[in-house]
């Protein structure tokens, strides 16, 4: 496609390239904003926490921060539920807080520009695209650019006390 | 060049508020009768101060109030005013006045002018009241000494000495000035800087006037800096008794702007005590030492000086009589200042003076017999200097940040303990002695830095004088308050939650507790009650008392009350129980609403408010003897005493306050009510029972109830046992914020970190308990 030219009549803003980090879950690619991660790092067994839904595993001690872990691979049903000393922690820092994502692995870093970033069909399923801002092609990679602050403050991930939509 | 002041506002309504709060405390203190004239200096002193830095920072409301409070004080402390009462109310009601003004500076609530030309006008009136000059004591004392306020009229020489700045030399400030002087008497220059100087230079000059001083003083000050000009005023035909410089006790000497230590040379000791005491009364007072006199007859001049205020510092006062003078500088920020030694010194006159800066207390050749009282009083006055030097302002943000790096340090020592442990064969000597070393030392950091926050509980406790002396007048109610431990330390974001609960208790037992003065007396007792309040620390937490010796809580009443409210109550409840439930929202016995208490809001807030504080109170109540809240907190909500447990393989930690003891259950102790709820027997006593692992959904090592433990907590009122797999340790932990980053769950009340770095959850006792109660409830 012509996911490395710009069109000619993209406006200026549509040439401003945003670093996105992907990183898989099952066999999809995802693509979030890069200022939004704070590090990566391996995963560690959490805390339970009581009475929690199951993909939020529990909370770590990120350097005397309490962080919590959400295991989006059961959040989204995608991919094989393990723990290996490769199983990867995205910690983002989201809407003001630490909240640590479990992925299968993180693969690259990509700079996107607002016109390779195309609207994603209406689809239903596990996940809803009100969080996806488009989809984006590199090579022949589809990545799934998801709006992780509107997803992680959702209240459907249950991070936050009286979650607004 | 301009200043933006705006960036000192905030120090100027802190310092401000201070001083307020010290003068509140320091009128309620007052012995109308007999008050203490170092306790109305000290109250003149903070309306002088605020009047003074208003005055700076351009609030001239604030500044003409004051200033109106302030002459009324002044004219009290100078005795020609006696002290009455409804003084005292006017000037609490002032105070009360000025806060709403600084409040309203700061942007929060108004106060209407009428209300400030309302107190304005009753302080003038007050002031108006008894204008016959009372002579002071001092001046009394001090009459052989003469001159010092002559009669009103008579007139007087003062020789007035300055050298100009010199932009006010060039700028005809100086000649201005000589025209007002000219205008108010004779003037005689006696000395002026040559005509080339430009006006700069040594002006002496002598006026004879019937004018006050402080009709001049203030133009001196604008033409001459603070430490450059002198006044002084020469009593008449007294000269060859070789008095001089006589100063001060005028009314409204230079004492009103930034007075001036002034000593008066004196005659015998007693007078010169009494003298000084009145002089060098004041804010900022900048010790002279007067140039001995033309022709002091070769003196002794043994100057002692007893600096007993906060910053005094010595002051000297060479003085021409030939008996040992005190000189008594009673005053804050005082600097000596050293006038050069006039070339008449007598040579046998050792006025060799030393001044060490940092505290500044002079020493003065003295013989042996005075040298000890010196020694013995400068001594508080350099402590008290160096610690009000040494505190300084820092934004408790700071202060956290500070905490939080702290605790971080702690776990990692803690983790790094760990580590060492778990070496194989043993960690070299050397670094094990090395980590003993760090553990030492990192828990006396964490000590020294939690103490930072500590602040003594005497500032909460120092605003209920006030509340009980305005409460009780309204009500028409004798009440003493007594406080006591108001050293104990708590932590400062504490001591800011826990003033409206206890002010809440307080006006309580005011209005709830203490009875009528006739009820009292027909019931025998002193007509006057007593409201006590304590603190103290017990274990790993700051108690605090409310206590009154008025009727006590009615049982019955309270019972009636609550089956009228439909709350599920029975004749057998026990005391506690029943006094517990004026906790309850819209609970209240009072028969009638008055503005004081009784709509039932309150205590319900008083236990919500203390209760998340992690506190709690009790109430302990009999009948005609009276009643006792006993509030609990937790010494700082940083650090907690805690009690690890283990479920499955999880860590909880209990805080260790709520534990009252922990037991192995015996086969059939636990029973069920209604195929439901599981009690247990307690020493005769039926407790609810709380399975943690059924509460919490986690997988336990065993449900046998006798392979477990069973922990009572006591919460609320509540008591019930805890079912854990095991008890691990006691540790004292950093509390973090689970909702910083996850929000609230139900029965954790936050998250700590532990020497493995793990995180373990804290246990939200009263939830817990609450949560059995209700199961009992609906089984029951």
């Amino acid at each position: 496609m012509e996911a490395m030219t710009h069109g000619g009549s993209a406006n200026d803003e549509d040439l401003v390239a945003s670093e996105y980090l992907t990183f898989t879950l099952g066999s999809e690619e995802y693509a979030i904003d890069i200022l939004k991660v704070q590090e990566i790092r391996g995963y560690e067994q959490p805390t339970l926490i009581a009475n929690a839904p199951p993909f939020i595993k529990g909370v770590i001690n990120l350097r005397g921060i309490i962080v919590p872990i959400v295991d989006l691979r059961i959040k989204f049903n995608l991919g094989k539920i393990e723990y290996t000393p490769f199983t990867v922690v995205i910690i983002l820092n989201v809407a003001g807080r630490v909240i640590g994502a479990v992925v299968d692995s993180v693969s690259d870093v990509f700079s996107l520009t607002r016109a390779q970033i195309r609207p994603a069909p209406d689809f239903s399923g596990t996940f809803d695209t009100k969080y996806i801002l488009g989809l984006a092609t590199v090579d022949t990679r589809m990545m799934i650019v998801t709006d992780i602050e509107r997803l992680m403050t959702s209240a459907d991930m249950a991070l936050i006390d009286s979650a607004s939509e | 060049m301009t200043i933006d002041m705006s960036q000192f506002y905030q120090v100027f309504f802190e310092e401000s508020a201070e001083h307020l709060a010290a003068m509140e405390g320091l009128l309620l203190g007052l012995d109308i009768e007999n008050p203490d004239s170092e306790q109305l200096n000290a109250i003149f002193r903070a309306a002088h101060s605020i009047k003074g830095s208003a005055g700076t920072f351009g609030f001239t409301d604030l500044a003409e109030t004051t200033h109106i409070l302030e002459n009324l004080l002044d004219r009290i402390r100078k005795q020609e005013l006696g002290l009455r009462a409804d003084m005292v109310d006017a000037f609490l009601e002032s105070g009360d006045l000025l806060r709403g003004m600084l409040e309203a500076h700061q942007g929060r609530g108004e106060v209407a002018p009428s209300q400030v030309e309302a107190i304005c006008s009753r302080l003038r009136q007050l002031s108006a009241d008894q204008v016959a000059p009372a002579v002071s004591e001092s001046v009394a004392a001090c009459g052989d000494v003469s001159g010092v306020q002559p009669a009103a009229g008579a007139k007087r020489i003062f020789d007035i000495q300055f050298v100009p700045t010199d932009v006010s030399a060039r700028g005809g400030g100086v000649a201005n000035f000589l025209d007002e002087l000219r205008s108010l008497g004779a003037l005689e220059i006696l000395n002026q800087p040559a005509s080339d100087m430009n006006n700069v230079g040594y002006w002496q000059l002598r006026l004879v006037t019937e004018s006050e001083q402080e009709e001049f003083s203030d133009q001196i000050d604008f033409i001459a800096e603070n430490s450059a000009w002198r006044v002084v005023e020469e009593s008449m035909g007294n000269d060859d008794s070789g008095v001089f410089g006589i100063f001060g006790d005028s009314p409204g000497a230079p004492e009103e702007d930034q007075g001036y230590g002034f000593f008066a040379p004196l005659d015998s000791v007693v007078n010169s005590v009494a003298a000084a005491q009145g002089d060098s009364a004041d804010d900022q007072s900048y010790g002279f030492f007067d140039p001995l006199p033309r022709g002091a007859n070769s003196p002794l001049p043994v100057a002692e000086v007893l600096s007993d205020d906060s910053d005094g510092y010595g002051f000297f006062a060479p003085l021409p009589s030939p008996a040992p003078a005190l000189s008594l500088a009673e005053e804050g920020e005082g600097f000596g200042f050293f006038a050069p030694i006039a070339p008449v010194a007598a040579p046998e006159t050792p006025v060799s003076s030393v001044v060490s800066p940092p505290s500044p207390s002079v020493q003065v050749p003295a013989d042996k017999k005075t040298s000890e009282p010196v020694a013995r009083v400068a001594k508080p006055a350099t402590q008290s200097a160096a610690a009000g030097d040494s505190s300084i302002r820092v934004s408790v943000e700071k202060v956290d940040q500070l905490i939080n790096l702290v605790g971080e340090l702690v776990i990692t020592q803690a983790m790094l303990l760990q580590t060492a442990g778990q070496i194989q064969q043993g960690a070299p000597e050397r670094l094990i002695n090395g980590l003993a070393q760090l553990e030492r030392n990192t828990r006396d950091l964490q000590e020294s830095v939690m103490s930072i926050r500590m602040m003594q509980i005497s500032f909460v406790f120092s605003r209920f004088p006030r509340v009980v002396r305005d409460l009780s007048g309204k009500l028409g109610k004798q009440v003493e308050l007594k406080t006591s431990g108001e050293t104990t330390e708590l932590d400062k974001g504490l001591i800011e939650r826990i003033a409206d609960p206890l002010t809440h208790l307080i006006r309580n037992s005011l209005d709830h507790g203490i009875e009528l003065p006739e009820t009292r007396v027909a019931a025998g007792k002193n007509p006057i009650g007593t409201i006590t309040l304590k603190a103290y620390h017990q274990g790993g937490n700051v108690v605090i008392e409310v206590g009154d010796d008025g009727a006590g809580l009615p049982r019955n009443k309270i019972l009636a009350k609550a089956r009228e409210r439909g709350l599920p109550v029975s004749d057998q409840m026990t005391d506690a129980e029943v006094f517990s439930l004026i906790f309850e929202a819209g609970f209240s016995t009072a028969d009638q609403v008055t503005d004081v208490s009784g709509r039932g809001v309150g205590m319900d807030v008083v236990r919500r408010n203390i209760q998340s504080m992690g506190g709690r109170v009790e109430i302990e109540s009999m009948v005609g003897v009276g009643t006792r809240m006993t509030v609990r907190l937790p010494l700082t909500l940083a650090i907690l005493d805690g009690m690890s447990i283990a479920v499955g393989d999880q860590t909880y930690i209990l805080p260790l306050s709520y534990v009252m003891e922990s037991f192995q259950p015996q086969i059939g102790d636990i029973k069920t009510l209604s195929n439901q709820a599981r009690v247990i027997q307690v020493r005769g006593e039926y407790l609810p029972v709380v399975v943690l692992h059924e509460l919490f959904n986690i997988k336990s090592r065993s449900s046998d109830f006798t392979q477990g433990i069973m922990v009572v907590i006591n919460a609320d009122g509540i008591t019930a046992a805890l079912f854990v797999d095991a008890l691990v340790g006691q540790h004292q932990v950093v509390i973090k914020s689970l909702e910083a980053n996850y929000r609230r769950v139900q029965g954790i009340s936050g998250a700590t970190i532990m020497g493995d770095g793990h995180v373990a959850l804290i246990l939200d006792v009263s939830a817990i308990a609450g949560m059995a109660k209700t199961n009992m409830q609906k089984a029951g």
